[in-house]
C-alpha cells in the first residue's frame, strides 16, 4: 500500500472512532436500540393556499390519555401564529393570520402508546353524574338519538329497555357490528345506516353512539390514527361508551370491544372533523409515522446530547420523512464497502458497479428469495424481449427505451397479479429502479451474444452473490441504529474504503488465474 | 498458501498493484484517448511512419452508414470494426464475397442490411467502453503468416508486447483455436504463447490457464515456434508506444504474410494473463527497467536493453 494512502486512511478511521467513541463512552449515547414498544413519532404535514384574507387553519391535536403520552411536541409555520385551544376536553391548534399564498404547517410529536384493556364491571357501582349526561348522552344533529326511527328500532329490540347497562352495551355493539354490513359507499348519516342496514365506517360509528345515547349511556366517536409499521398512518374512527366509571373502547368496524391495540392514536373526542380552514381555497394534509427504536429517555439523549455543538447536528431532530430517507442513505457506504472488497479483494465481475447495492436497497421491503425471484422473472421476460428486438435492428437508445417500456409494464402487471393473488411480494417490483433493469437487460444479452451464455451468467451469479451478501446490512435494525445515530462512522468507512484502494496485494481471482505457478516446473523450455 | 508464496517469488503482478503502481501511475488520464480510439492510433502511427492496417471507410455518423458499406461494393475481404471496442467486442471478420452479399469468419451469411445495422450498433455505442457514440471503421482482413498458419485456426494471431517505458519487456503470440471461433482472446479459449524476446521462439504456452505444448485443433507442436520477423515485431510496437507518451502500455502486432508486422491497437491497461503465457512475474522486469533506464537511450538501446533484462530474469527463474 502507498504511504499517503495508508495515512489518509488511518487518519480518518481515527477521526470518527474517536469522535463515535467520544459519544459512546462519555456521552453515554446508547449503542444499541432497545427497541421500545409502542414508541412513535409522528408529524402532520398541512398545505393551504390562502385567498389573501385572514383566517386559520385548525387541526386536532393528541392529548395524553388513558393508552397514551404524548410528548416532545413542535410545530412550525410559516408567517401563521400558533395556538392551543382547548374546546370539550379535546385540544385543537389554531394557526391564523392572513392567509396569502401557499402556507405550509407541520405539527410533530411522539407518542408512547400501550394497549387499553378496560375490564367491563361484574355490577355496576356508578351512575353517570348529570354533567356527563349533559355532554355525551343528548341528542345531536350527528346523534339523533331521539328520532322516531331509532325509537322505533328499539322498541323492536326489547320490550322494556333492559336494566343493566352493560346487557344494552353488548346487545347495541353486537347489532351495529354484526347485523349491519360495512360499505366504503355506504351513508355517513346515522339513520339512513340504521334504515338500509349497510353503512360506511362513519355510518356505523355515528349508529352505535346514537342507539348507545337513545338508552341513556352516554357515548361518543373518536377520532384516531391507525400506525402501521413501515406504511404511511390513516385516520380511523371508533366509540367509545361510558360505563361505570370508565371510557370502554369499542369499533363496530375493526370488531375491537373493551380492548383497544397500541397502534391506535386518539386525535379528539368531539366530532370527526379533521383539518378544518376558513379564508383558505385549498387544502390537504397528510400524516407521516416513524417506529422509534430507542426507549424516550434514550432518545432524548441522542437528541440533545450534553454537548451543545453535537446537539444541533443530532439527526433526531430532522423531519420525519426526511429522517426515514437519511436512514436507509446512512447504510448506502457499508454497501460500498462490501462492494469494494468483493471487488477488489475477490475480483468478481458484476453488472454495473454498485448495482447490487441498489438491488439490495429494493428487496428492503420484502423477504430476499421472493424479491429475487421477481427480479429474475422481469429480466428474463426482458431478455426475451431483447431477443425479439434484435431481429428488428433497432438502434440502440430507441431499443433500450423500449425494454424500460417492457419493463415497467412487467412489474406493473406482477403488481396486479400480486394483489390478484394476494402476494404482497409480488408489488415490491415498484420498488426497483427501472432504468437500472433495463440497462441490466441489455448487457446480460451483450454479455449473452459477444461471450456466451457462460460468462453472463457468471457475471448474473456473481450479482446476485453480492446483492445477497449486502442485504443483511440494509435490514440490519443495528446497523441502521448505529449509521443513524453514529453518523461519523461514515468517516471510518471512507478510511477504509481509502485502505482498500491503496491494497497492492493479489486478488484471489489472480490466485485462481495463475495457478499453474503452483506447479513446479511447467513447460518453460529455456 | 503455496500458491500465494510461488506468486510472490515469481514476482507475478497482481491487477490492483498494476493499477496502482503502473496503469495510475505512468498512464495520465488525458493521454488515454490515443489508445481508446482506434482511428486516433491510427493516424499516430500513419504519422510517424509506422505500419498499419490499410483504412478503408470511416463512418462517424448514422447517416454516413449507407454510404461507408457502398464503399464495400468491390470487396470480398475485410474488418468492420469500433474505434472505441475493448476485449475484441464489436469485431466483425468478412471472408468470403458471395453475390451481393458476404460471407463473415464462421460462415454466417450477411447482407449488406446486416452490416449496415451492426455500424449503426457500433456508431450508437453499444460496443463502446462506457457506451458513449463511437465510431465505426472498416480496415483490411490481415492475412496469416504461413509460419504462423499452422498453429493458428480460423484466425489472425497477434503478437502482445508489454513496453514500460519505452522498452519491452515482455511478449506473447495469442493463437486462435476452433473454440475462440478466430479471436485472439484468451478469455474465450485462444491459446496464450509466451514468446522469447531475444529471439522470437515460443517458450511456454497456455490454454486456459494450464499449460500445454501442442495446439488442440490439429496436435502441432506450438512450443519452438518462431515468431516471423519478431525484431522488426518489438520495433514498430516500441516506436509505436513512443507516439503515445504513455509509461505502461500492451503493443499489439500483427505479423501479416504480405505486408509483414504492422501495429494493430494499442492498450493502457494491458491484461496480466501474458504472465501465465510466459510462465513468469512482470514484477522482477518491471523494476529492473526503473533500475537501468537511462532517458537518452535510442530505441534500438532499448531494445536490447529489453532483452537483456528479460534473459537475466529467466535465468534468475528457479528451474
Amino acid at each position: 500500500m502507498n504511504r499517503t494512502a495508508g495515512l489518509v486512511g488511518l487518519l480518518l478511521v481515527l477521526i470518527g472512532l474517536a469522535l463515535f467513541l467520544w459519544k459512546a463512552v462519555v456521552l453515554e449515547l446508547p449503542l444499541v436500540a432497545t427497541d421500545a414498544e409502542g414508541l412513535w413519532r409522528i408529524e402532520l404535514e398541512i398545505t393551504a393556499r390562502g385567498t389573501g384574507r385572514r383566517g386559520s387553519i385548525r387541526a386536532p391535536l393528541p392529548s395524553t390519555g388513558r393508552g397514551q403520552v404524548v410528548f416532545d411536541e413542535r410545530s412550525a409555520s410559516d408567517r401563521l401564529l400558533f395556538t392551543i385551544r382547548t374546546e370539550d376536553g379535546d385540544r385543537i391548534g389554531v394557526w391564523s393570520g392572513r392567509l396569502a399564498g401557499v402556507h405550509q404547517v407541520v405539527h410533530g410529536f411522539r407518542v408512547q402508546l400501550a394497549e387499553v384493556t378496560t375490564p367491563l364491571p361484574s355490577r355496576i357501582t356508578r351512575l353517570p353524574s348529570r354533567e356527563l349526561l349533559a355532554r355525551w348522552a343528548g341528542p345531536s344533529r350527528e346523534f339523533p338519538s331521539d328520532a322516531a326511527e331509532v325509537k322505533a328500532f328499539l322498541a323492536g329490540l326489547w320490550p322494556t329497555v333492559p336494566e343493566n347497562p352493560l346487557d344494552c352495551l353488548r346487545t347495541l355493539f353486537g347489532f351495529v357490528a354484526d347485523e349491519i354490513s360495512t360499505v366504503p359507499s355506504g351513508s355517513d348519516d346515522a339513520l339512513l345506516t340504521l334504515s338500509a342496514r349497510e353503512g360506511s365506517a362513519v355510518g356505523k360509528s355515528r349508529l352505535l353512539v346514537t342507539v348507545l345515547r337513545a338508552v341513556g349511556l352516554p357515548a361518543r366517536s373518536v377520532l384516531g390514527l391507525q400506525l402501521v409499521e413501515g406504511q404511511p398512518p390513516f385516520t380511523t374512527q371508533w366509540v367509545e361508551a361510558w360505563v361505570d366509571g370508565d371510557w370502554i373502547p369499542m369499533s363496530p368496524i375493526d370488531g375491537f370491544f373493551a380492548t383497544r391495540a397500541a397502534n391506535l392514536v386518539a386525535l379528539r373526542t368531539g366530532s370527526l372533523a379533521e383539518v378544518e380552514t376558513t379564508a383558505v381555497a385549498a387544502v390537504g394534509h397528510r400524516y407521516h409515522a416513524l417506529r422509534e427504536r430507542l426507549r424516550p429517555e434514550e432518545l432524548a439523549a441522542m437528541m440533545i446530547p450534553t454537548s451543545p455543538w453535537l446537539a444541533s447536528f443530532s439527526l433526531y431532530q430532522l423531519p420525519v420523512s426526511t429522517q426515514a430517507a437519511l436512514r436507509v442513505l446512512l447504510l448506502m457506504p457499508l454497501g460500498a464497502l462490501v462492494i469494494a472488497l468483493f471487488r477488489n479483494g475477490f475480483g468478481v465481475s458484476t453488472f454495473g458497479t454498485f448495482m447490487p447495492v441498489l438491488i439490495a436497497l429494493a428487496l428492503r421491503q420484502v423477504a430476499l428469495a421472493a424479491g429475487l425471484m421477481l427480479v429474475a422473472a422481469v429480466l428474463l421476460l426482458g431478455i426475451l424481449g431483447r431477443l425479439v428486438l434484435e431481429r428488428m435492428h433497432l438502434l440502440l437508445v430507441p431499443r433500450l427505451g423500449v425494454l424500460l417500456c417492457a419493463v415497467v409494464l412487467s412489474v406493473t402487471s406482477f403488481a396486479l397479479l400480486g394483489r390478484e393473488a394476494e402476494v404482497r411480494e409480488l408489488s415490491v417490483g415498484v420498488l426497483f429502479p427501472m432504468v437500472i433493469l433495463t440497462m441490466l437487460i441489455e448487457r446480460f444479452s451483450v454479455t449473452l451474444a459477444e461471450e456466451g451464455l457462460r460468462p453472463a451468467l457468471v457475471r448474473a451469479g456473481w450479482s446476485v452473490v453480492v446483492a445477497v451478501a449486502v442485504y443483511p446490512i440494509f435490514h440490519s435494525e443495528i446497523a441502521e441504529h448505529l449509521m443513524f445515530g453514529f453518523p461519523e462512522l461514515v468517516i471510518v468507512v471512507m478510511g477504509l474504503l481509502i485502505w482498500i484502494g491503496g491494497y497492492t496485494g493479489y486478488r484471489f481471482s489472480d490466485l485462481i488465474r495463475f495457478r499453474a505457478f503452483a506447479k513446479p516446473g511447467g513447460g518453460a523450455a529455456s | 498458501m503455496k500458491l500465494l508464496s510461488a506468486l510472490r517469488r515469481e514476482g507475478v503482478l497482481g491487477i490492483n498493484r498494476r493499477n496502482h503502481e503502473f496503469t495510475l501511475r505512468w498512464n495520465p488520464r488525458r493521454l488515454y484517448p490515443t489508445v481508446d480510439d482506434k482511428l486516433a492510433t491510427k493516424k499516430l502511427c500513419q504519422a510517424a511512419g509506422i505500419p498499419i492496417p490499410g483504412l478503408i471507410a470511416v463512418a462517424r455518423r448514422q447517416v454516413e452508414v449507407r454510404e461507408m458499406i457502398g464503399q464495400l461494393a468491390d470487396l470480398s475481404q475485410f474488418v468492420l470494426k469500433p474505434a472505441h471496442g475493448a476485449m475484441g467486442n464489436g469485431i466483425l471478420v468478412v471472408r468470403a464475397r458471395e453475390g451481393d452479399a458476404w460471407r463473415r469468419a464462421g460462415g454466417k451469411r450477411l447482407t449488406p442490411e446486416d452490416l449496415r445495422y451492426h455500424a449503426a450498433s457500433i456508431i450508437s455505442g453499444l460496443y463502446a467502453l462506457g457506451g458513449q457514440p463511437d465510431v465505426a471503421f472498416v480496415e483490411e482482413l490481415l492475412e496469416v503468416h504461413p509460419q504462423l498458419a499452422e498453429i493458428s485456426s480460423d484466425g489472425v494471431p497477434d503478437v502482445r508486447v508489454i513496453v514500460h517505458r519505452g522498452i519491452p519487456i515482455m511478449s506473447m503470440t495469442r493463437l486462435p483455436t476452433h473454440r475462440s471461433r478466430g479471436r485472439a482472446n484468451l478469455h474465450q479459449g485462444a491459446i496464450g504463447a509466451g514468446v522469447d524476446l531475444a529471439t522470437g521462439r515460443i517458450l511456454h504456452a497456455v490454454l486456459d490457464g494450464a499449460p500445454i505444448t501442442r495446439h488442440p485443433d490439429n496436435d502441432r507442436p506450438v512450443l519452438g515456434v518462431v515468431v516471423p520477423s519478431f525484431p522488426r515485431v518489438l520495433e514498430i510496437a516500441v516506436a509505436a508506444t513512443d507516439q503515445t507518451g504513455l509509461g505502461y502500455v500492451g503493443a499489439d502486432v500483427v505479423v501479416d504474410a504480405r505486408k509483414g508486422p504492422v501495429v494493430l491497437e494499442l492498450n493502457a491497461r494491458p491484461g496480466l494473463a501474458i504472465q501465465a503465457a510466459n510462465r513468469a512475474g512482470l514484477l522482477p522486469r518491471l523494476r529492473a527497467v526503473s533500475e537501468r533506464i537511462r532517458p537518452e537511450a535510442t530505441l534500438a538501446e532499448r531494445i536490447a536493453l529489453g532483452i537483456e533484462i528479460s534473459r537475466t530474469a529467466r535465468s534468475m527463474e528457479p528451474a
